[in-house]
């Protein structure tokens, strides 16, 4: 290649995976967050689910209370 | 505690909208940065016409990780002044309404700090040829990442709630005082090899400067976005603990 170009694409091009890399990587850390926040949203459906059948157990508990009485 | 500050707010209804907007502008700005902005000149070369153009420099294709670095390190400053804000109010009230807001401003911060490093190794690699260096900047940013780490430390290190929101609260607002001084830093001490973006004059030319701001718009604006997601998800576990905790007493 020509000395010259060679020297200017030199300097152009070898930085490109660098540039591209972090570019990424951003996304990558942005999308590790997005999963976190999805994963506590699930663990917080899972825990309404355990509240709603621990209600329901109650409720029932005071039916059969009032049942007897 | 206050309630409303349990509450999703209104501002949630255009949360998935403002997230959508960032990522649109976000990436018309990098696609700017890479089309519009022009090459920054490095060393002297003998010059040769390259596409009808004269190059006497080397051209620094590496630069480009500036329109999307400085973003992301602006944004995790900017989210650590809302944690020293809502560790002020929490002082102020007791409520932990305002302590939840600033561990989640503090965990997207922590987010964009990881961001802002690992866009900037790959610029130290290439362009200082060492994966890091201990220069003013990139050492008082490291210091700001191990103080954010020791803030989620310290909170698993109290289980009684008020002590550990008055704890966390007060070193939120130690951790901010860092976020100027790294800031500052590359004026307070000229050596420094990073540049100063910011200043009075300008050194960027309007080709490079508006796909700067845009590609700096949004990325603030998804990290507006992803704040208030996390911050409702973060509102809906307390409400279950509380629920949880009221049906305990009721059995």
């Amino acid at each position: 290649m020509n000395e010259i170009l060679n020297s200017v694409y030199g300097a152009v091009l070898p930085s490109a995976p660098y540039v591209i890399a972090a570019y990424a990587l951003i996304w990558v850390a942005l999308f590790v967050f997005v999963a976190i926040v999805i994963r506590g949203f699930k663990k917080s459906e899972s825990d309404i689910a355990l509240l709603e059948e621990r209600v329901e157990e109650l409720r029932t508990q005071k039916e059969a209370a009032e049942k007897e009485r | 505690m206050n309630k409303k500050l349990l509450e999703a707010s209104k501002v949630d209804r255009y949360v998935p909208a403002v997230l959508v907007a960032g990522a649109l502008i976000s990436a018309l700005g990098f696609v700017l940065a890479f089309t519009v902005a022009p090459l920054v000149h490095g060393a002297a070369v003998t010059p040769e016409l390259i596409a009808g153009q004269l190059v006497a420099n080397q051209l620094l294709f590496s630069q480009k990780i500036f329109y999307f670095h400085v973003p992301v390190a602006m944004s995790s400053f900017i989210a650590l002044i809302f944690t020293a804000f809502y560790g002020v109010r929490y002082l102020m009230t007791r409520d932990e309404g305002y302590d939840v807001r600033a561990k989640t401003a503090t965990e997207v911060a922590v987010v964009f700090m990881i961001a802002t490093m690992v866009t900037g190794v790959p610029w130290t690699r290439f362009e200082w040829g060492v994966w890091w260096s201990w220069e003013p900047r990139l050492t008082t940013y490291l210091i700001l990442i191990l103080m954010a780490i020791a803030y989620f430390i310290l909170r698993t290190a109290f289980s009684d709630s008020e002590k550990r929101c008055s704890y966390a609260s007060v070193f939120g607002i130690i951790m901010f005082i860092d976020a100027p001084i790294c800031f500052m830093i590359t004026r307070l001490i000229p050596s420094s090899t990073h540049p100063v973006v910011f200043r009075t004059d300008s050194g960027l030319p309007p080709d490079m400067l508006v796909p700067f701001l845009i590609c700096m718009l949004g990325i603030v604006l998804i990290a507006f976005a992803l704040y208030r997601v996390r911050l409702r998800q973060s509102l809906l576990s307390l409400r279950i603990e509380r629920l949880k905790e009221e049906l305990d007493e009721l059995e």
